[in-house]
């Protein structure tokens, strides 16, 4: 046996899927007659069974054929939402999950193959049988659509954004079976988000961070919905009432839901992609580079803007509208929603500094190795490099998004004469800068623990002071000890700065707390700050003198 | 310095986690065709050794080339030249035999799909595992799955061999087929490093070795080099005189080298630190002083009692 030839160099065309030895292992693995034949049994039993109900009850019901048939249509789509959402999401985590449990994924690691194949090998190979079994939903589906007569320009839009969103759920599942050590745990993560999607997200659209809806198919169910329902009956006429069927608005620019839905998704997918590359590349390295956080960041706060600021004018960003079908907006509302958008932000930047922030011995291998190439300093967008500028930049961002949106909601035609300053502004940037440099700083400083004890003793318990204090009746003190809080600051700065007269008093006149638990986050990003740039400095000359 | 260059070099390896030192300065030069066993107790280091070799870990500090490829710096062309075995050599759950292998050939881009069927079966082969081919994974025993995961990782020919306990698990003729298979693989050109807690159990198969604690070598070379580098040198001796017990316990005790004397039940064992010469000298002397001996019989050290000794002056200092 001749021992030392390499093996020939010639990679998988990512593009030839079926060719992918990842996606083939899966297909004989999970395709086996056996396992398939029961799932089929089963999925067809229900398919079967959803459109003879309908038809049977359509038929009598309504009294015609097309209207029975269209009664099955919205059952089998749920039918297909949990064979590919819920099954197939729970098969990519916990099947990349079961990779490193079995301890396989190392092989994997060494294989030949482009990160992008492998990537594309998994997501199409760990939820292969969930296809199938959507598969075998479709004859159902495509008689209920030809005999409700369905037209195409409702059910092509809606199939396509549901394999879209597929792609961006099993996306979900794939990361989370990555960085997610416990299999238990991936699969809630996975399965939690996409439920959270369906169910807690939507409440977050109606405080006006619309861009959420986007990530679901309700935009386009609710675009198209009407010409997939009966013809008569109270769910057909309420859609058709509900006003949401119209297209996105997005900044001037009205878009289609459906192009609106699959650039929102397509972006997500597109960063997904790129994380789970970076990880096949090179476990160990951030899931974002500084320069794809960024843009991840821009793209979100440009999508969030570009979605709600136009719906201001028209009233149905306020969550009054959504709750009671009428727009009688408040101030409070208005300045309530601007708090979420602030903290919204805020829990964005400290999430990407969890992301892009160094560890330690990320920092001295990067150096070792800028020595080693004779470097004297480390490449800006190198995971070694801090994270500390990058923040600090979107944190200014991140200030001028929320500032704008504050003033557009504030100073629309709904409120009069109300006003918001540069000196709001001013307050906003140094509270998204004082609590996102102190957050990245400690976490390069001392390390995730630290920062864990600070979310616990610095964001959790004073809110829970706060929540105590308030049930034993002193509101003052309650309001008082829960401003210190970095979770509870962006909704006091919105109601401390843009006053109301019509709320009550206590609204208006936030407690000191929540300006000094900015000022005190803002000379803490500093002091941390002071000592990041000497650590740094220690490092770099220790490795240097090695 | 060889102008060829080694299979394995290694200079000033070190890995953190954290503040914890899994290897501490590690420097190693295998040459091709080689047998080399990396051995040392649970903790030494071993793994994290063999991670960084596989690049699947970068390390804190120090250069590693494979065949002559750095591969830090070109980490995908050192993978096509290694092959991994991992401690416990895992298997997927849901292939058969034949389906694991075949994959990993496909994957590797072995030709077409007879070319890489008949490497399946050439490397089954040579594992004895033929008539396995269409078993499943999970259904093997210990050894069986060991003998399949070094069929995939002679799959695509790699001239570096990278097995992380090999032998573990496996029954003594187990272990003599892997210790044939690793010395075939040696002569035909690839170099292998293996790994052990067991030191015997690498005595038996590789060629030289490498002894780590903690992190640290603490000797290397071939075995008897080991054994002089770990300062076992000194013999275990149990004498049964023909009475006159006493008197050979006497004599002993003031002869140069003889230490930690121990008579009991009419036998004498005592550790005698001197080559094969002056253990000579040792048995004329006794003999010269009219004792009669009804046995003289040394006793080494074995390399299990040579590293628990190492491992525990270490723990103690």
């Amino acid at each position: 046996m001749s021992q030392a030839t390499p093996p020939p160099d010639r990679p998988v065309p990512v593009w030839k899927l079926w060719a992918n030895p990842i996606f083939r292992r899966y297909c004989r693995s999970r395709l086996r007659p056996q396992g398939l034949l029961i799932s089929l049994l089963v999925v067809v039993l229900l398919a079967g069974f959803m459109v003879t109900v309908a038809w049977a009850v359509g038929t009598r019901r309504s009294g015609t054929e097309v209207d029975a048939a269209r009664s099955a249509v919205f059952p089998l789509l749920g039918l297909q939402g949990f064979i590919l959402f819920i099954l197939g999401t729970a098969q990519a985590a916990g099947g990349m999950t079961a990779e490193r449990d079995e301890g396989v994924i190392d092989y994997q690691r060494l294989l030949p193959l482009p990160p992008l194949a492998k990537v594309l090998g998994f997501l199409a190979g760990l939820p292969v049988r969930e296809y199938v079994m959507f598969a075998a939903t479709l004859p159902f589906t495509a008689w209920a659509l030809w005999r409700g007569e369905v037209p195409w320009t409702a059910w092509a839009p809606l199939y396509l954004a549901v394999l879209v969103s597929t792609q961006l759920y099993h996306f979900t599942g794939l990361l989370a079976g990555t960085v997610v050590r416990n299999r238990r745990w991936a699969f809630l993560v996975s399965i939690g988000l996409v439920f959270g999607l369906y169910t807690v997200i939507p409440r977050l659209a109606d405080f006006g961070l619309v861009f959420f809806r986007y990530l679901t198919i309700t935009p386009v169910l609710d675009s198209v919905g009407h010409d997939l329902l009966p013809t008569v009956g109270r769910m057909a006429r309420s859609l058709k009432e509900s006003g949401n069927h119209g297209p996105a608005q997005f900044f001037v620019f009205e878009i289609p839901a459906l192009a609106f839905t699959l650039l929102t998704q397509g972006g997500l997918i597109l960063a997904f992609a790129a994380m789970l590359c970076r990880k096949w590349r090179e476990e160990e390295a951030h899931l974002l580079s500084k320069v794809s956080a960024a843009l991840s960041f821009l793209w979100v706060q440009f999508l969030l803007l570009g979605n709600a600021l136009p719906m201001i004018e028209q009233g149905t960003i306020f969550p009054s509208f959504a709750w009671t079908g009428q727009i009688r907006p408040t101030l409070l509302e208005a300045r309530i929603m601007a708090g979420l958008y602030g903290l919204t932000t805020l829990l964005l930047l400290f999430l990407l500094a969890l992301i892009i922030t160094p560890s330690s011995d990320k920092q001295i291998r990067g150096w070792r190795r800028a020595h080693k190439l004779g470097r004297t300093s480390l490449p800006r967008n190198s995971d070694a490099a801090t994270s500390f500028a990058v923040i600090g930049a979107l944190a200014l961002v991140g200030a001028g998004c929320w500032f704008w949106f504050a003033r557009c909601l504030v100073q629309s035609s709904w409120f009069g004469q109300q006003a918001v300053g540069g000196g709001v502004f001013l307050w906003f940037l140094a509270l998204l800068v004082g609590l996102s440099l102190g957050f990245q700083a400690l976490l390069e400083n001392k390390g995730g623990k630290a920062v864990f004890l600070a979310v616990i003793f610095v964001g959790v318990v004073p809110l829970m002071a706060g929540t105590v204090f308030a049930i034993l009746n002193f509101p003052d003190l309650a309001s008082w000890v829960a401003g210190f809080s970095p979770l509870a600051q962006p909704f006091y700065a919105t109601l401390g700065l843009i006053p109301d007269p019509a709320t009550p008093e206590f609204l208006n006149q936030l407690p000191a707390s929540s300006r000094v638990g900015t000022v005190l986050a803002v000379v803490a990003a500093a002091l941390l700050a002071r000592r990041l740039w000497q650590a740094r400095r220690r490092l770099a000359a220790g490795q240097e003198a090695e | 310095m060889s102008s060829v260059s080694p299979a394995i070099e290694i200079r000033h390896l070190r890995v953190d986690y954290g503040s914890f030192v899994a290897v501490n300065d590690l420097s190693l030069s295998v040459p091709a065709g080689e047998v080399f066993g990396l051995v040392g107790p649970n903790g030494a280091g071993k793994t994290s050794t063999f991670r960084v070799l596989t690049t699947l870990m970068e390390p804190t500090y120090g250069e590693v080339s494979l065949a002559g490829i750095d591969i830090l710096e070109r980490p995908a062309e050192a993978r096509r030249v290694l092959g991994y075995m991992p401690d416990l050599a895992p298997v997927p759950k849901d292939l058969k035999v034949g389906e694991f292998l075949e994959f990993y050939a496909e994957a590797y881009r072995l030709g077409n799909r007879e070319e890489w069927r008949t490497r399946v079966d050439e490397c089954l082969a040579e594992v004895a595992l033929t008539d396995q081919r269409g078993q499943w994974c999970h259904q093997l025993s210990r050894g069986q799955t060991q003998r399949v995961v070094l069929a995939k990782t002679l799959l695509h020919r790699p001239s570096v061999l990278i097995l992380d306990e090999p032998a573990s698990g496996l029954d003594p003729l187990a272990r003599r087929d892997l210790r044939n298979a690793l010395r075939h693989l040696a002569k035909n050109g690839a170099t292998v490093i293996v790994s052990s807690h067991i030191l015997s159990e690498l005595a038996e198969m590789c060629t030289s070795l490498c002894v780590m604690n903690r992190g640290q070598v603490l000797a290397s070379g071939s075995v008897e080099d080991v054994r002089r580098q770990l300062g076992e040198t000194n013999r275990r001796i149990t004498v049964k005189p023909l009475g006159q017990a006493e008197a050979a316990a006497a004599w002993l005790m003031s002869q140069t080298g003889v230490r930690e004397l121990l008579s009991q039940e009419g036998a004498i064992t005592f550790s005698f630190d001197g080559d094969d010469e002056a253990q000579a000298d040792l048995l004329s002397g006794l003999l010269g002083q009219g004792l009669r001996l009804t046995s003289f019989e040394e006793k080494r050290s074995s390399y299990e009692d040579i590293l628990l000794g190492v491992a525990e002056r270490n723990r103690r200092s």
